[in-house]
């Protein structure tokens, strides 16, 4: 398989203070690997290490230890080509203030070596892309928040990367303006095979958007995989409750399968499954064997966040 | 078959001699559009340095000094107009993405060293040699003064030997500012004031203490104010100041190109880079 990230025991510590020197240590050995045209999540707290795991992977910070890969080339070896095949957008997006948005876009395409017509074609291909048009001629610091997050995606796709570094692309954003950022994301990914990398303390936005993501906690990868299959890893299911008439006997799920855990009461039956949709029927059938008639069903999904918490506890 | 292999050649050397002029196309751009939109930088060309040489000409008017005098002095305030007026661009290169908190964009694209010198000293001669044009009209206009004197040729060494003062000054500020973060963005203002003292913008270089003479004779201005004088009527301190100050200004240039380098591989494991982005 080829991969797009391998990361093997990355390790950084920041040290400051001139005087009483301070240790703090952010990555203590990640291990990672993003294959070739993924969409991946880093979920973390804030502090957890995912910008560092990102600054790292941009080159805009050197590892004390540990070997990065990216793109088949080692990090420290090829910096200066990998600049030209990656690139990284971040959230509280930051451009020349006096720039406006065609300016910021026309000045960074410079720095990719662009030419003139290419330049020009790309910059209004972006623009187009990312409903900028109308604000081509506005400077940076008049743009609301969700434009300027726009125009920091737009920047990103400068280079036509193959991996596309994403630092908390939604944050501070309202949700509406957050869903079709989103939307974009999503897009670029289909629609252009690139390779995303995805920092985010949303675990509802990395649900959506991502096929696999990784759990940093206090610098190490806790945990990685699907959602589906982190859920799985750390035995949260989805939670069923039913409230029914007639007797149902405590251990009448105990043959069935993906059952986590059930408790059984008076008029209510509270079950943990692994997932509802392949479970509802069967229990369901149960109950009608048992002449059991259900009331009123409740389901909870699990979600990231509790895998997180899980994870991290 | 000759003629086949050598062109892909060509073709890779212009197609790269294309991407590196457009890389140092882009820093000219940036100061060029950030000096279009922020009055602050109109008043750097216009106010300061007219002012500064209008307060200088008309003090040696009052203290009556003879033209030979006068033309030490002008020479000196003219200089130190165009060269704190090409620094200050050199070190804008770095300054204004410290100040929008960009900084980590333009070091994530495949740009060098290099492409900021040469894109920003672009437009420092631009805005400098604006400044020179205004105080020389002015020299003449107000005071009499003929900043041509020396001829073509002294003036277009002295300038560019000027121009090149001004790269090491921005670039030194570029340095510290990768190193001690932006608070040291003061050192774009201060470092030209320092020179000032040093250099013998006002006075002789011959009249300060010993200690100050040795960190003259490190300074290249020294020597380009001293080569231009020299056709004032004002002989030389020091032998051969083009010479000396050609290779002074050469040497600088190469240690800051290095010394840039390396502060910005320090600020990269220090996690400075980005703490100037937040």
């Amino acid at each position: 398989m080829e991969y797009a990230v391998k990361v093997q025991n990355l390790k950084k510590t920041f040290i400051s203070g001139w005087w009483r020197k301070r240790r703090v240590e952010v990555l203590r050995g990640v291990d990672l690997e993003v294959p070739k045209g993924a969409f991946w999540g880093v979920l973390g707290s804030n502090g957890a290490g995912k910008t560092t795991f990102l600054s790292i992977l941009s080159n805009l910070l050197t590892p004390d230890e540990g070997e990065v890969r990216i793109l088949g080339e080692d990090l420290r070896t090829g910096a200066k080509r990998l600049r030209e095949r990656i690139n990284l957008s971040s959230g509280h997006a930051n451009f020349l203030w006096s720039m406006t948005v065609r300016d910021n876009l026309n000045y960074y395409a410079m720095l990719y070596g662009l030419p003139r017509k290419r330049r020009k074609e790309k910059v209004d291909e972006l623009l187009h892309l990312f409903q900028l048009t109308d604000f081509a001629g506005v400077r940076f610091d008049e743009l609301s928040t969700g434009s300027k997050q726009k125009l920091s995606l737009s920047k990103a796709l400068l280079n036509d990367p193959e991996l596309l570094l994403l630092d908390e692309p939604t944050v501070g954003l309202d949700p509406d303006v957050a869903r079709r950022l989103r939307e974009h994301i999503r897009s670029l990914h289909r629609d252009r095979g690139v390779t995303i990398l995805m920092t985010t303390h949303n675990m509802k936005e990395a649900e959506a958007l991502c096929e696999r993501v990784a759990l940093i906690h206090e610098g190490v990868v806790k945990a990685c995989g699907s959602p589906q299959q982190l859920k799985k890893e750390f035995g949260l299911g989805d939670s069923v409750r039913l409230s029914f008439q007639g007797i149902l006997p405590p251990s009448a799920f105990e043959r069935l399968e993906g059952i986590y855990s059930y408790q059984v009461g008076d008029s209510i039956c509270r079950l943990v499954v692994d997932d509802h949709h392949a479970r509802l029927p069967q229990i369901l059938d149960l109950l009608h064997r048992c002449r059991i008639s259900v009331h009123d069903l409740q389901i909870q999904e699990t979600d990231l966040e509790d895998v997180f918490i899980a994870a991290t506890k | 078959m000759t003629f086949r292999s050598r062109r892909p050649i060509w073709k890779m050397f212009s197609s790269r001699l294309q991407s590196e002029c457009i890389k140092t196309q882009a820093f000219v751009f940036k100061n060029w559009v950030m000096a279009k939109r922020n009055i602050f930088t109109l008043f750097e060309i216009l106010f300061w340095p007219v002012v500064g040489f209008l307060s200088v000409g008309l003090l040696t008017e009052f203290a009556g000094l003879a033209p030979q005098m006068k033309a030490f002095i002008l020479v000196g305030v003219v200089s130190m107009g165009s060269v704190q007026v090409c620094q200050l661009d050199v070190a804008y290169v770095l300054l204004y993405d410290v100040w929008s908190k960009a900084i980590k964009h333009g070091f994530i694209a495949p740009v060098g060293v290099r492409h900021l010198l040469l894109g920003s000293l672009v437009m420092g001669v631009v805005r400098g040699g604006t400044v020179l044009l205004i105080l020389m009209g002015a020299s003449q206009s107000f005071f009499g003064f003929n900043f041509l004197l020396p001829g073509s040729g002294p003036l277009l060494l002295f300038t560019l030997g000027l121009f090149l003062c001004a790269a090491t000054i921005g670039m030194l500020v570029c340095i510290l500012v990768l190193v001690f973060g932006n608070r040291a963005d003061v050192a774009a203002w201060s470092l030209v004031s320092l020179m000032l003292l040093i250099c013998g913008i006002y006075y002789p270089v011959t009249i300060l203490p010993h200690w100050a003479i040795f960190a003259a004779q490190v300074i290249p201005l020294t020597y380009f104010l001293e080569y231009f004088r020299q056709f004032y009527g004002f002989p030389p301190v020091f032998s051969d100041p083009l010479i000396k100050g050609y290779a002074l200004v050469l040497v600088y240039l190469f240690l800051e190109i290095v010394g840039m380098g390396l502060a910005l591989r320090r600020a990269k494991r220090t996690g400075l880079l980005l703490k100037l982005s937040e």
